[in-house]
């Protein structure tokens, strides 16, 4: 008889490089035929030693490091960092200002679910889709790249406001981006979200336990797949997030597909939000400034922020101690619960084909693990 | 008791009672900060989560004050009904610091204790598997610390490129490699 008949284990090495993941992260599998039975995961091909390098660096020059410790979605950390130092030093921020980063937060959701959706649908054999939504995001790309000069790394939000004002007929532009995403859902919907390949592979697989998410350190869609309305801009509103109508989505099923309809719907939701954004948004200064950033002395003290990522909870710890440089920043990103713990506990029986498509559900980004 | 805080101010009023020694301040709304002694600390986040529903485990941090010698462990937990966020501090001697494990109250503070172990190098008591997470065999001191000294350590272990030994100008070795002279850069007021 052969080992798979006999049942014997036999380990199968999923990585550093392949399709759930945006990043490059290792998982060690037991498995019996075409079942897994346990794994383990091995992070460690990313780390860049950020927060390290941050202890020695200007508190001006933080920002440029922050934004790269997740690729796909760099805007929530400059924002949590800057929001950080405010929160510490006690600076205000002018109105329209906060306005401008929550258009850009949620520009930048648009773009990471875009991604997403390529990524999802790619895993699941879907080889269309991602060519179309990595097209689509480029015109969210375009915009960033005129409103800050970086296509991917923005370096846009920093302490005190944001960098510089909208250039002129910025919001017009960015109007009829969002005119052309929302029809173009229509035709995400007919390719991906009801497609019936996409719905049999979705559809009762890679259930969290509805009872346990909370406690596990689920956040974000994940959470709201479960049907549990947490959401931090909701929770412990921040920036503009408590002047705007939006309603927190879920979606009861705890599944992949219940994961995806959260987003698709989150989405649709973003879309509405900038609109209202660009219609609320005062006239005044964007910049509140602060001393020469060569002699920026923080006051000591520490503050934990959160904002709503577009994979959940992403949280910074800012400790000063007074001085020229950061004492300690750690940065909590919502994959280093999910990407590790969590996802090895739903790894139990699972099919070696639904675990890139498993992880892909649940946004694992093995750059904000490591940092 | 300010109306203000009144979620803040109950929530102190039943830590003070339950632990006396717990120095709690309220930070703002929201945030509440409790310096805490390490002995005790698992039993006191158990009746944390278990009493005053602080379910969400934000995230563990360690920070390192080389001048007190001490580490500070912070413990990030969040109440989903309070909406409050509450920071437990525990300071630990730096020579030998020890802390014991909180993974049985939450899956996830493995992941966070073998970090900080790795990082810090904190002993944690009744780990399940302190093995190695983002580093892989590791000998040299921790090197979140903040004696570790980044510079000497990669003068030690990298090479530097070619044409940068000696602070030597590069654009010098540049120029003699496509046989030209260094142009003048340099800014005219």
């Amino acid at each position: 008889m052969s080992e798979i008949m006999q049942e014997k284990e036999t380990t199968l090495y999923l990585g550093p490089q392949h399709p759930g993941i945006t990043g490059n992260m290792m998982i060690e599998l037991k498995v019996t035929g075409d079942t897994v039975q346990r794994g383990r995961t091995h992070v460690g091909y990313l780390h860049r030693g950020f927060e390290k390098l941050m202890e020695e660096r200007l508190w001006m020059q933080c920002f440029p490091i922050v934004c790269r410790i997740c690729v796909p979605e760099p805007d929530p950390n400059e924002e949590n960092l800057a929001r950080g130092i405010e929160e510490i030093e006690g600076r205000e921020v002018p109105e329209r200002a906060k306005y401008i980063r929550t258009m850009v937060l949620e520009l930048s959701r648009m773009a990471t679910y875009l991604l997403w959706m390529g990524g999802q649908s790619g895993s699941a054999g879907l080889y269309t889709m991602p060519q179309w939504t990595v097209g689509d995001r480029d015109y969210i790309i375009d915009l960033f790249e005129e409103l800050t000069g970086g296509r991917v790394y923005h370096m846009y939000i920093w302490a005190g406001g944001v960098r510089r004002d909208l250039p002129d007929g910025f919001a017009g532009r960015v109007r009829k981006v969002l005119d052309y995403l929302e029809e173009r859902l229509t035709d995400y919907d007919r390719l991906l979200f009801e497609n019936a390949v996409f719905l049999k592979r979705a559809q009762g697989v890679g259930i969290i336990d509805k009872n346990k998410a909370e406690e596990w350190g689920v956040v974000g869609p994940p959470l709201r797949g479960c049907g549990i309305a947490h959401d931090v801009r909701k929770d412990e509103p921040y920036e503009v997030y408590d002047k705007l109508d939006w309603e927190v989505i879920t979606h009861e099923g705890s599944d992949v597909y219940s994961r995806a309809m959260v987003r698709r719907k989150e989405f649709e939701q973003s879309i509405s939000i900038v609109r209202q954004v660009l219609d609320k948004m005062p006239e005044g200064p964007v910049y509140n400034p602060g001393p020469n950033p060569l002699k920026w002395k923080v006051p000591a003290g520490d503050a934990y922020v959160r904002t709503e990522s577009a994979r959940g909870e992403f949280g910074y710890y800012v400790v000063s101690d007074g001085s020229l440089k950061p004492r300690r920043v750690h940065v909590r990103g919502p994959a280093y619960v999910h990407g590790v713990s969590l996802l090895e506990k739903m790894l139990k029986g699972m099919n070696i084909a639904d675990v890139s498509f498993i992880m892909n559900s649940l946004g694992t980004c093995p750059p904000e693990i490591e940092r | 008791m300010s109306t203000q805080f009144a979620i803040e101010e109950e929530l102190k009023q039943s830590i003070n009672n339950a632990f006396r020694s717990a120095k709690v301040t309220i930070k703002r709304q929201g945030r509440i900060n409790v310096e805490f002694r390490s002995g005790i600390l698992p039993a006191f986040v158990s009746y944390l989560k278990e009493y005053l529903d602080f379910k969400h485990l934000v995230m563990m941090s360690c920070v390192d004050w080389l001048e007190d010698n001490e580490f500070e462990i912070v413990y990030h937990l969040w109440s989903y009904d309070h909406k409050v966020h509450i920071m437990v501090k525990v300071r630990l001697d730096r020579e030998k610091p020890v802390m014991q494990s909180i993974s049985k109250l939450w899956d996830q503070a493995e992941t966070y204790e073998r970090e900080i172990h790795e990082m810090n190098g904190v002993e944690f008591e009744g780990h399940p598997g302190m093995r190695d997470f983002i580093l892989e065999d590791w000998e040299d001191l921790p090197p979140m610390r903040r004696d570790f000294k980044t510079r000497e350590f990669v003068d030690k272990t990298y090479e530097w490129r070619t044409g940068r030994e000696d602070k030597q100008d590069v654009r010098e070795t540049i120029a003699k490699q496509y046989d030209t002279e260094v142009p003048d850069f340099k800014n005219s007021k």
